[in-house]
């Protein structure tokens, strides 16, 4: 089934941890699958079945693991994205945003603008996502929709504006008032499937005008029409609705609903408003990259004709063997036809293509530009992309972050071992920030993330997945040493043992280099080192890099230029030319003060305002600098940098502090110089086990 | 070195020259003009004149929202080592953020008892040795402005902080009365220790010094605030 692009939505639903979105997820599915069933049910076979609470549960299950699940409101076709939730994943929820065309921001009435809000709220913005409000949870104690719309505007600079105000708040919540349309909506039937639609009630008719005139004044700015409509009194409901739209997808307008996602609340409207003011696929700009052409920029046009591009934006290992969702910017993608990956440029056929429902899974025959879909049995890796014959397009490379922490683990036996190295292997493709690595003088197993939840997490799927039992080390730190001024080499290379010498003499400087990891340069004139031996350098300053000196740690920020030297027509070869290298870099590393680095993490730490003092203490302690604290009466949130070797079980260090009342975020921030003391002391620990290494 | 240039050229030493010295410890200095005219810019001006002194300084602010207020000093940060053409070290930056903590309150939703007990809890809890405050976009015409204002007093002269408010005037012209005062901040003056008036003229914003402690208050300040770099600068 081809799909009309204008009735297509992308959406993802983005949330701060405990603000429902699980919960409003089901129920989206739920109330759409309903739909569906109702429609199929009696247009087909006549029975009139509903499903149990249990395989309702089954089906849930089911849909909450996919990455990406197609549903249908109406005529209209959303495929709902899943955002994974903690900012550990950064990459992830990164590449799931750029697949998206809309948002709804989930909100609790209660916590409101939480610090992943603000987060979730950052990428969306950085990747252009127009968005929508769901202030969720009406019904709990102290439920406040007005003062969490004001935070949208003041903590997160929205033009929020609310679409709707409660029927009754916290326990006595019946429904919700429309201000658009005047109408009392309340939702009647055992899961609130029925809406019914009545007047206002006479104690909000006054509320209701005062905030519709907002939602016009608002709204007036994106539409000369209903300006002058308005000044007339003779504005129509749809001409509301299309500059509601045209400012959403500007993003200069946050259309906010309201509701109860758990008490069945609002969920419909919510709905009606994704198909009414989020944009369709091809209302969005995007771009692809010309790897053959400079990395030319080249907008993508979102039709079924031209060339094909997709982006693999996640791998999945789910129960019906490996799926590759990807979603379409350009062109189409049939069964049967040859796509190339653009990155590896091997070629792959489509074979199975398939549309992942609540429910079920199905093949279909073709899919065109603006959809997303899934790929049975193919080979790559998340974030490739995916090409007909024609120019090499890329979707934009997104920045990857080095892993900060790692852990040492080891199988507990055999059978362990052997789905262990499965298991790593299917992370690593799905999640390029999760790196793994045998350590050449441990002989141990070391996986690499940016977090110690981010590994937490892959270790229970190792349990959970793949049955795998580990023992773990000590998470370590990710520590680089790097240098802080210019210092110059010349350096000869010289051995006489006998058969051939060797023979190579480098002459250049080694500077701190902000940009990036490595950067060579090559200023030798008139071939006084011979070409095949400049790549010889090249690989030796490398290897030198990869384990500094002071603690043992790989060596970042580093050019180095290469300005001149001697070869010998006989003794010079590329291992002295790699051992001229590696000599001088340590001849001049420690001329330019070398130094050690750690990973600075941004904390966010978030809880009742009594305790701000707890908080500020317990960063003080460890090192932490105290950026900011904003306090709204009842919550303050404080951010922070702290280094990230000071944060371990900083969870159960806050949650004693505040009786369990506040929590904290973290992502990697920067690296920055270490402390001269704690420098020291990793020296000296660093030199005293090679002591040990060395005795043995 | 750069440091110390820095401080020493910064027109700031000619408003503590008037202030006979400065504002000092345990003092209330207040900042006055109409929206818009320039407040924040120069709170941050004098703010980061101390961070070059390896003074911390807290930043509280009521309305604006912390990274709008983190862009500010940016910007200050930039403008004065472009226009003193200054090299800076590459920690020097880092070094001067270190000295700085922004807190934001909400005025409606958070009595000044719990503003100051924050703050206080950084300062002590928190170990961060705070040499000023500053109290950007405090509302005066409340009700319990005055006896905030005193607790204020109370607390900077326990604490030993040099105390910097400014002051919104929303009133009728004429805003002044003939001293200068601002009409609307008349019954708080006697706990104020230092009170300077911003007013726009044509190319310029100029700062007029209305109370000096309790020194007969001398002739001119002769300092304006650039309404191109948003600095304070000798006339």
């Amino acid at each position: 089934m081809k799909v009309d692009i204008s009735r297509m939505r992308n959406i993802g639903i983005s949330a701060h941890i405990d603000s429902g979105k699980t919960t409003l997820t089901e129920r989206i599915l739920f109330y759409c699958g309903k739909i569906h069933k109702i429609h199929e049910v009696k247009g087909k076979d006549g029975v009139g079945a509903t499903m149990d609470s249990m395989e309702l549960e089954r089906e849930r299950g089911i849909t909450i693991a996919s990455a990406a699940t197609n549903v249908t409101w109406g005529d209209e076709v959303i495929n709902i994205i899943d955002t994974p939730g903690h900012v550990d994943f950064t990459i992830e929820v990164e590449r799931s945003l750029r697949v998206l065309d809309g948002a709804v921001l989930v909100l609790c009435s209660v916590g409101g603008v939480q610090s992943q809000t603000i987060t979730v709220d950052r990428q969306l913005k950085r990747y252009g996502v127009p968005r929508l409000a769901f202030i969720n949870k009406l019904d709990r104690v102290g439920a406040n929709p007005v003062k969490v719309t004001e935070q949208l505007a003041e903590k997160l600079g929205h033009n929020a504006v609310l679409m709707q105000i409660p029927i009754g708040l916290e326990d006595k919540l019946e429904g919700v008032a429309d201000l658009v349309s005047r109408r009392a909506l309340y939702f009647d039937g055992a899961d609130g499937e029925d809406i019914r639609s009545e007047d206002i009630p006479d104690e909000l008719k006054a509320e209701v005008e005062a905030r519709r005139a907002e939602i016009l004044d608002s709204a007036s700015h994106f539409s000369d029409e209903l300006m002058e409509a308005v000044l007339e009194n003779r504005e129509t409901e749809a001409q509301i609705h299309e500059a509601v739209r045209r400012g959403t997808i500007a993003q200069k307008l946050t259309p906010v609903f309201i509701g109860s996602a758990y008490k069945n609340k609002g969920v419909q409207p919510l709905l009606d408003a994704v198909v009414r003011y989020l944009p369709d696929p091809s209302e969005k700009e995007n771009f692809a990259l010309d790897a053959d052409h400079d990395n030319e920029r080249v907008r993508l046009v979102a039709e079924p004709s031209g060339q094909t591009v997709a982006l693999a934006f996640k791998l999945e290992d789910g129960p019906y063997g490996q799926l590759t969702y990807i979603r379409i910017y350009q062109g189409s993608v049939r069964k049967g036809v040859e796509l190339h990956n653009a990155r590896s440029g091997h070629r792959i056929r489509v074979g199975r293509l398939v549309r992942m429902h609540a429910d079920h899974m199905a093949d279909i025959d073709e899919a065109s530009a603006g959809d997303i879909v899934a790929l049975f049995g193919v080979d790559c890796q998340s974030g490739d992309t995916f090409i007909s014959s024609g120019r090499k397009l890329t979707l934009t490379s997104i920045h990857i972050p080095e892993p900060v922490i790692s852990l040492a683990i080891a199988p507990i036996d055999r059978k362990s071992a052997d789905n262990m190295a499965k298991a790593l292997h299917r992370f690593t493709k799905e999640d390029p920030t999760f790196k793994t690595h045998v350590d050449p003088e441990s002989s141990q197993t070391i996986i690499q993330g940016m977090g110690e939840l981010h590994l937490d997490v892959y270790l229970e799927r190792m349990k959970r997945e793949y049955r795998v039992e580990v023992q773990t080390g000590a998470p370590q730190v990710a520590y680089r040493e790097s240098i802080s001024r210019k210092a110059e080499f010349d350096y000869t290379h010289k051995k006489q043992t006998g058969g051939a010498g060797q023979y190579g003499r480098v002459i250049g400087l080694i500077e701190p280099f902000a940009d990036g990891i490595y950067e060579f340069a090559n200023e030798v004139k008139g071939g006084r080192i011979p070409r095949e031996f400049i790549l010889s350098c090249d690989k030796g300053f490398r290897a030198a890099l990869r384990k500094g000196r002071l603690i043992g740690f790989p060596i970042t920020g580093i050019k180095i230029t290469l300005q001149d030297g001697n070869s010998h027509d006989v003794d010079s070869s590329d291992n002295a030319f790699q051992a001229a290298a590696q000599g001088a870099f340590w001849q001049a590393y420690e001329r330019a003060k070398a130094q050690v680095l750690e990973p600075i993490m941004k904390v966010s730490v978030e809880g009742p305002a009594e305790f701000a003092g707890n908080v500020f203490a317990s960063l003080n302690q460890r090192r932490g600098m105290i950026v900011s604290s904003v306090e709204d009466g009842t919550f303050a949130r404080v951010d922070a940098e702290v280094p990230l070797s000071e944060m371990f079980g900083y969870s159960t260090t806050l949650r004693s502090l505040t009786q369990g009342k506040a929590e904290f975020t973290m992502e990697f921030l920067k690296y920055a110089r270490v402390p001269a003391v704690i420098a020291e002391r990793l020296m000296t620990e660093y030199q005293d086990r090679r002591k040990k290494e060395a005795s043995k | 070195m750069v440091k110390q240039e820095l401080i020493a050229r910064s027109p700031l030493r000619i408003l503590e020259q008037s202030l006979s010295g400065g504002l000092g410890k345990g003092n209330i200095g207040v900042l006055a003009a109409r929206k818009g005219v320039g407040k924040t810019a120069c709170l941050v001006h004098i703010a980061t004149d101390k961070l070059f002194q390896d003074k911390p300084v807290i930043h509280v602010s009521y309305r604006t929202r912390v990274d709008h207020i983190i862009t500010w000093y940016e910007d200050i940060f930039k403008e004065l080592a472009r226009q003193k053409d200054l090299e800076l070290p590459e920690d020097f930056h880092d070094e001067v953020v270190r000295q700085r903590v922004i807190m934001n309150f909400k005025q409606d939703g958070v009595p000044t008892e719990q503003v100051l007990r924050s703050v206080e809890a950084l300062i002590t809890a928190g170990h961060f040795n705070a040499d000023t405050v500053i109290f950007d976009g405090y509302e005066f015409g409340r009700p319990e402005s005055a006896a905030d204002l005193k607790k204020f007093r109370e607390f900077a002269a326990r604490l030993g902080l040099e105390v910097w408010f400014s002051a919104s005037l929303k009133g009728d012209e004429p805003l002044f009365n003939e001293r200068g005062v601002p009409r609307e901040l008349e019954s708080f003056l006697p706990e104020m220790d230092v009170l300077i008036t911003l007013k726009s003229a044509a190319d310029h914003v100029r700062l007029n010094l209305i109370k000096n402690h309790d020194h007969p208050v001398a002739k001119g300040l002769h300092l304006h605030l650039d309404p191109k770099t948003l600095l304070i600068a000798e006339e």
